[in-house]
């Protein structure tokens, strides 16, 4: 097969496109399920998500008068696209890597920031006060947490490379491969700085509690979704669903590849995926209130990214 | 073509709500916010969803007698949900003005103004009736489809 054609595969079929979609959707479902049994609650069916996306799908989109509709309806197309490509570049242990072709761990780094950027335009298109409210907030959340990520990514890319006798390694396959033969960086307490980074930056990015400041209901009314109805907002829920997969499974590559093949690998992945999300997402968002958006700032600029310069330095010293 | 009607009656699973308080005591509102939010009422299980925008609401829950000062704003925010869409009237403010009946500053029965297509009487309803008007307006949705 070319490799253009297995890179088409990847985007639109596994592990990116509909996969990462019926995947990342389900997931959405366990999680609302999980979150009402631990409530006491009876919760909605597993497959609930789905059912939202069909109904979206019924609904009429209306454009605010005001809004500039190209912009306003473009938005949430190119979210989805870069979550379908950085689906993709994130490869699965012993089961699928991405054509190096396609792209290294700094072009997942930046897809990651996209849907931000997306919803930022979107919100601003939209010319809804609220709309630019999230806006700002969306802005203000990235720019804390850009950097924690970008440096406990660093530290495992330094971490692989010096320990592959070079200097620095920005391929995903190679962090794998490293891991499967060295065991995973989750035991190794060096890396653990980096591993408390990223799971801090998990739910910042994910836009969930105590860090959905950008859309939170009460307050700013969805903010940069407030003008969006019918099928343009199913595209945002798509690309939601999406980047679920994309910074789990980016995580999982990172810190705890699973050093099996074939079938079994693929078990285990899912099993890791659905782990994550139930005690990354679920738990967390159940147990905590909402920052302010000062809080979760300063929140990122002390913890975050002290732990992740730590990760560097010690990644460096230890080397 | 048969695809056409099982996706509807998928559709019909994702019902979201939406409130309007159009002048109420409050005392609906706690009774609608409880029937979703606190565990004994859950409302999620059928597939119910309340959500901060009336752009994304399929089920417009309004309370309260419609007070003059109100009229507007809630006649715009209505509006602005797309369709379809199906209005469940709570308490018996919306239908007769309740308790505020003979005020000067009341424009009940609401449904002069919205085309309400449930109404869930007392003051304020039970939880279990409130529930039980979205499962009649989700049927009432399904029609519209
Ligand atoms: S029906 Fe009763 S509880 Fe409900 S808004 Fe009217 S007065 Fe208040």
């Amino acid at each position: 097969m070319s490799t253009q054609l297995t890179t088409l595969l990847a985007v639109f079929l596994f592990p990116g496109g509909l996969f990462a979609l019926v995947l990342g959707l389900s997931l959405k479902g366990l999680d609302r399920r999980v979150a009402a049994r631990l409530q006491g609650r009876i919760g909605p069916p597993l497959a609930q998500p789905f059912f939202d996306l069909v109904k979206l799908g019924f609904k009429r989109t209306m454009v605010p008068a005001t809004a500039s509709q190209p912009v306003f309806l473009g938005a949430p197309l190119v979210g989805v696209v870069s979550m379908l490509v950085a689906v993709a570049l994130v490869p699965v242990s012993g089961l699928y890597s991405p054509d190096p072709m396609l792209g290294n761990l700094i072009v997942l780094l930046y897809l990651l920031m996209v849907p931000a950027i997306v919803l930022m335009i979107a919100g601003s298109a939209s010319t809804s006060p609220y709309g630019a409210l999230g806006f700002s907030r969306e802005m203000t959340l990235m720019l804390a947490y850009e950097a924690p990520i970008v440096l406990a990514v660093l530290a495992v890319a330094l971490r692989t490379g010096m320990g592959q006798g070079g200097v620095i390694t920005f391929s995903l396959t190679d962090i794998i491969a490293y891991q499967r033969s060295h065991g995973m960086f989750l035991l190794d307490p060096v890396m653990w700085p980096a591993l408390a980074a990223f799971a801090l930056f998990f739910p910042a990015n994910l836009g969930i509690i105590p860090f959905d400041i950008p859309e939170a209901e009460t307050e700013v009314l969805e903010g940069p979704l407030l003008e969006y109805s019918g099928p343009a907002l199913g595209l945002f829920k798509v690309m939601s669903a999406l980047k679920a997969v994309v910074v789990l499974s980016l995580g999982i590559a990172l810190f705890m590849p699973l050093p099996f093949d074939g079938i079994w690998g693929l078990v285990g992945w899912l099993v890791q995926l659905a782990v994550l999300m139930e005690i990354g997402v679920t738990v967390v968002r159940l147990s905590m209130g909402r920052m302010r958006i000062d809080q979760a700032f300063g929140f990122f600029l002390k913890w975050p990214l002290l732990l992740a310069i730590a990760s560097v330095v010690t990644v460096t010293i230890v080397a | 073509m048969n695809m056409i009607p099982d996706f509807k009656s998928i559709a019909t699973k994702s019902p979201w709500i939406y409130r309007i308080n159009a002048g109420s005591c409050n005392g609906c509102d706690v009774e609608m916010a409880t029937t979703a939010l606190i565990p004994r009422y859950d409302i999620e299980r059928l597939g119910c969803q309340y959500c901060g925008s009336p752009r994304h609401a399929d089920i417009v829950l309004i309370s309260g007698p419609l007070t003059t000062k109100v009229m507007q704003a809630a006649l715009v925010v209505f509006n602005e949900i797309p369709d379809p869409k199906v209005t469940v009237a709570v308490g018996v403010c919306p239908i007769s003005g309740g308790i505020f009946r003979e005020s000067y500053s009341v424009k009940a029965p609401i449904d002069q103004y919205f085309p309400v297509d449930v109404n869930v009487p007392g003051c304020p309803p039970r939880p279990q009736a409130i529930i039980e008007g979205v499962a009649k307006a989700i049927e009432i949705w399904r029609e519209r489809m």
